[in-house]
């Protein structure tokens, strides 16, 4: 069972400004690297930030980190399973090749 | 995240399985594991074509138009904070505020869309760029085509529930799983985009 215990409005808001920062900096990033070609260290930013929204609206907005245990890892597990499966096909194929900021 | 309030679950019935998760909510949850695999590798499919060069140009990394997709970013991802304000506002069987912010994260849904009309427009009347004008376009389209399908059902979900509230004066406890179950799509629709944002938009580059 979840445990009833879920973030509330204000908190919320909070969460949603975080998203909003973060996606501010992904934009940011983008520009910079338009600049100053940072290349993989770019992809590596950009992929992070992505996964931190990522998470925090599935822990959150998702309420996952407030469901039950199963579910929990169920999910998260699947998750990463397939997270690993595409990255290692795509590496494979060789897409995950980072080059020069354009 | 130390201060949390106590929230009780929306439409709680008896169908609890021995896994202690409502059949419909769990049932929700496999669904949107399959559409991660289908949206998985329609990206992925992108990722392939996004750079191989040897057809007819613009490429979609060309004509992206950056400031106006993080404007759509950012209208979805504040339509994430409407559907769980009008979730935590069911919970607490505050109906208009639910059904205020019901509409308004159909709302939201709809600029994004009325966005992805626009630039679609925009790359194929300005640009030349059209379904078949390369594989890079044609893996663009189809995923941030398809994306573009949830978003509108989702808006679909949206508005019936909040025609329901309305007509009912409020939702029901079966209705406010419904909401949920909804929310739980709407959000999967939203981290869908932050992905795509950053792989397709961001991290996309045209053939060297």
């Amino acid at each position: 069972m979840s445990d009833h215990t879920h973030p509330t409005p204000a908190q919320y808001w909070k969460i949603a400004v975080v998203l909003a920062v973060l996606t501010a900096i992904e934009v940011g990033m983008y520009y910079i690297d338009r600049e100053l070609g940072l290349g993989a260290f770019n992809a590596a930013i950009l992929l992070v930030l992505a996964l931190t929204k990522f998470i925090i609206v599935v822990g959150w907005y998702m309420h996952l980190r407030f469901e039950s245990p199963f579910l929990n890892r169920f999910f998260t597990g699947g998750f990463i399973l397939a997270l690993s499966l595409y990255a290692i096909i795509l590496g494979l194929l060789g897409v995950l090749v980072i080059r020069g900021g354009g | 995240m130390t201060d949390l309030a106590h929230e009780p679950e929306l439409g709680h019935h008896d169908e609890h399985e021995s896994t202690g998760i409502e059949n419909r909510k769990l049932g929700m949850w496999v669904f949107l594991s399959s559409e991660f695999l289908f949206f998985g590798a329609l990206i992925s499919n992108y990722l392939l074509y996004s750079n191989r060069g040897g057809f007819d140009a613009p490429y979609p990394a060309e004509v992206y138009d950056i400031p106006f997709t993080s404007v759509s970013s950012f209208v979805l991802l504040m339509s994430s904070l409407t559907m769980v304000l009008a979730h935590n506002a069911l919970s607490r069987d505050d109906q208009n505020g639910a059904r205020t912010w019901l509409f308004a994260t159909a709302a939201l849904g709809s600029v994004f869309l009325g966005g992805q009309v626009f630039e679609f427009t925009d790359f194929i009347v300005e640009f030349g760029m059209t379904l078949s004008t390369n594989p890079a376009a044609s893996a663009f389209y189809v995923l941030t085509g398809f994306h573009g399908l949830h978003v509108a059902i989702g808006v679909i979900m949206l508005l019936s529930l909040w025609g329901i509230s309305r007509r009912q004066n409020g939702l029901s406890e079966k209705h406010g799983l419904n909401l949920e179950l909804v929310g739980l799509y709407w959000h999967f629709v939203d981290i869908i985009w932050i992905v795509i944002f950053t792989v397709v938009y961001l991290l996309s580059l045209p053939p060297s």
